[in-house]
């Protein structure tokens, strides 16, 4: 960029403009703008054109523009909140962030996300670190986590308390749900969204990867139900049902003991002499517990309650009867 | 170093305005703003003549930037406004979260690293709510189990391995030379050459019971190859499912050769299956969703051989 050329002009404009709406306390109006910041053109249709693209520009960046209306159109005014544009400073030592920088680096979430490292410059720039001194270990490791079109909408949804609608797809059904976004997590390869049900009144869990189509957000603030303190972990598929809890004890023997004991990250209820174990397990999803049980093939059984044992094993009976054929 | 678009360049110019003006002397050399926030330092110059112009109306002195601009660097004063850089927006307040604590989930990464103190400044400059938004769990390989491969890849031995294998439902000793740790859709990886297999093999960690280092020396190819959870010329044989429409989530989920979709709805699929354990508990899950219609060895009784295996526990 020379600074004569078009492009040093509508850097300069966009700067000057900035300045003034952050440094209006009660806004400015359009002619104010026109008259006041260097660069407009006097006519006032290639103004309107100008100034709504450099305010485009200018939200792109995250700056918040805010509209204060007038009576009339003449008299809606624009300004920048001063404490809303400036980013409080962290104090960051150098080795901390050149420690963030390698975290962007070094994690990948999906290929949508853009440029991640556009944080750090608001940071202050990025400095090099090796990775132990990040965080204490080598990372020769890199990390890919899968990205989700609802998870900024719903990060926003949680930061700024806001009420949700979307269109669901649980077990065959599709339905509209509306929710109060706690928590979003990502365990077990997928993400998770904790939230405050409305209709169902309780707390319900979502996998992101089955909400169809957009979020809509509604108000910031427009959530009225308090996050607990302390939040169920979610995860497990057995969790994310409609039924009414029931607890199913299952044995798992030795050769799997440990990988049961990670799969349910929770404490066995007895150990066996023979290095079995057994778990007690709330379920509201019957066909993903089962699934589940299954996936460790005759290491496991079901013990209680009965009609479940017996439901497994007319399930069971029906594959081994031949259906398969 | 690539050419800034306009937003870029406002973008970088808003964030490099107040970094000068709190440096010691709030002067700078072009340099060092140009390692810092990667731009060219010809720019940076430029960005900054045109800045040194910029002010508010009714320009008097205490309203305009104060920019001085010197051959190699340049002394910045601010008015009231640009002393503070724009705050983050939303995708880079998630991203920097996000990417924070993935990797503070690394086994053994340390909780009073620069990273986590890092992390915990951050967070106290965001809203309320912000930092127990989200939780990041890639998977909890063991700690031990971690680090004795990472002593291993950095002094170059092999590994014996007691492990799990998923797909032949079986335990047993493997000898490996370890290439690299990898992390992939919330699991963490082990790739390297597995001298039981005679392969290149992929071990998932948190099936990994034990591991122990041998004097034998690994040898890793330079440059590793790409990390493949799933290779479909090593399979077993090749199975053709038909499937209820209610179990088309087998489509979507799994690498197939083919599916067609029959007049009634249900699905015919063919999959290359990689271990017969693998394939069993495929059939388990569907139950009556799933008929096979051909299948090569003996795959086309394996859903059968399981069940009555399974019954047998149940004392059926």
């Amino acid at each position: 960029m020379s600074p004569n050329d078009k492009s040093a002009e509508k850097f300069e404009r966009q700067m000057n403009l900035l300045a003034a709406l952050t440094d209006t306390v009660q806004g400015l109006r359009a002619v104010d703008i026109q008259e006041r910041v260097p660069g407009y053109n006097p006519d006032h249709e290639s103004f309107r054109r100008t100034f709504e693209r450099d305010k485009k520009d200018l939200l792109s960046l995250g700056v918040p523009i805010e509209i204060v209306v007038g009576a009339t159109a003449d008299l809606t005014a624009y300004r920048v909140d001063r404490s809303k544009y400036e980013l409080p400073d962290p104090g960051l030592e150098s080795d901390e962030l050149a420690a963030l920088h390698l975290a962007l680096e070094a994690v990948t979430i999906g290929s949508e996300m853009g440029d991640m490292a556009r944080a750090m410059w608001r940071l202050g720039g990025v400095v090099d670190a090796s990775g132990e001194d990040a965080i204490g270990v080598p990372i020769g490791e890199l990390t890919e986590l899968p990205s989700d079109a609802s998870l900024v909408p719903l990060f926003r949804a949680v930061t700024e308390r806001r009420s949700v609608t979307f269109t669901y797809e649980s077990s065959n059904k599709t339905s509209t749900r509306s929710v109060e976004p706690w928590h979003l997590a990502f365990k077990r390869g997928r993400w998770v969204l904790t939230a405050f049900d409305l209709e169902r009144s309780d707390q319900r869990n979502f996998r992101l990867d089955r909400i169809r189509g957009v979020v809509n957000l509604h108000d910031q603030g427009s959530q009225i139900h308090p996050a607990p303190t302390t939040l169920d972990e979610p995860a497990d598929p057995w969790e994310f049902g409609e039924d009414e809890p029931v607890q199913i004890v299952v044995r798992f023997d030795s050769d799997v003991a440990p990988f049961a004991k990670e799969s349910l990250g929770a404490s066995p209820s007895t150990l066996g002499h023979d290095g079995s174990v057994t778990f007690t397990v709330p379920v509201t999803n019957w066909p993903a517990f089962r699934s589940f049980v299954l996936s460790f093939l005759d290491h496991a059984e079901i013990l209680e309650p009965l009609d479940y044992r017996d439901a497994l094993i007319d399930w069971l009976k029906d594959i081994s009867e031949g259906h398969h054929d | 170093m690539t050419e800034l678009t306009a937003a870029e360049r406002l973008d970088r110019t808003l964030a490099i305005v107040p970094w000068v003006a709190n440096q010691p002397g709030s002067t700078a050399t072009y340099e060092e703003i140009s390692e810092r926030f990667a731009i060219d330092a010809d720019d940076v110059r430029d960005c900054l003549i045109i800045t040194s112009m910029v002010g508010v109306h009714p320009y008097t002195p205490d309203l305009l930037i104060n920019a001085i601009i010197d051959a190699d660097s340049v002394t910045i004063e601010l008015p009231e406004y640009f002393r503070r850089p724009l705050r983050l927006t939303v995708e880079q307040t998630f991203a920097l979260l996000t990417s924070a604590k993935a990797l503070l989930s690394v086994p053994g990464a340390d909780e009073s690293s620069a990273l986590a103190r890092g992390l915990a400044k951050v967070l106290t400059t965001l809203g309320e709510g912000t930092e127990n938004a989200i939780d990041i769990g890639v998977d909890t390989a063991s700690e031990v189990i971690a680090d004795e491969l990472r002593g291993a890849i950095e002094s170059r031995r092999a590994v014996s391995l007691i492990y799990y294998s998923y797909g032949r439902d079986d335990t047993g000793t493997r000898t490996v030379d370890p290439w690299q740790i990898h992390s992939e859709g919330g699991h963490w990886y082990l790739q390297g050459w597995c001298h039981t297999s005679e392969a290149e093999r992929i071990f998932r960690l948190d099936r990994i019971r034990a591991v122990g280092v041998t004097d034998r020396m690994a040898i890793a190819p330079d440059p590793l190859p790409p990390f493949q959870l799933f290779d479909s010329s090593e399979a077993l044989g090749q199975v053709s499912l038909r499937l209820q429409p209610s179990a088309r989530w087998v489509v979507e989920y799994y690498p197939h050769e083919s599916v067609d979709i029959e007049s009634d709805g249900s699905l015919v699929i063919n999959i290359a299956v990689g271990s017969l354990a693998w394939l069993e508990r495929l059939l388990l899950r569907l139950g009556s969703e799933a008929v096979v219609v051909s299948a090569t060895n003996d795959l086309a009784t394996a859903g059968r051989g399981a069940a009555r295996r399974l019954l047998a526990v149940y004392g059926h």
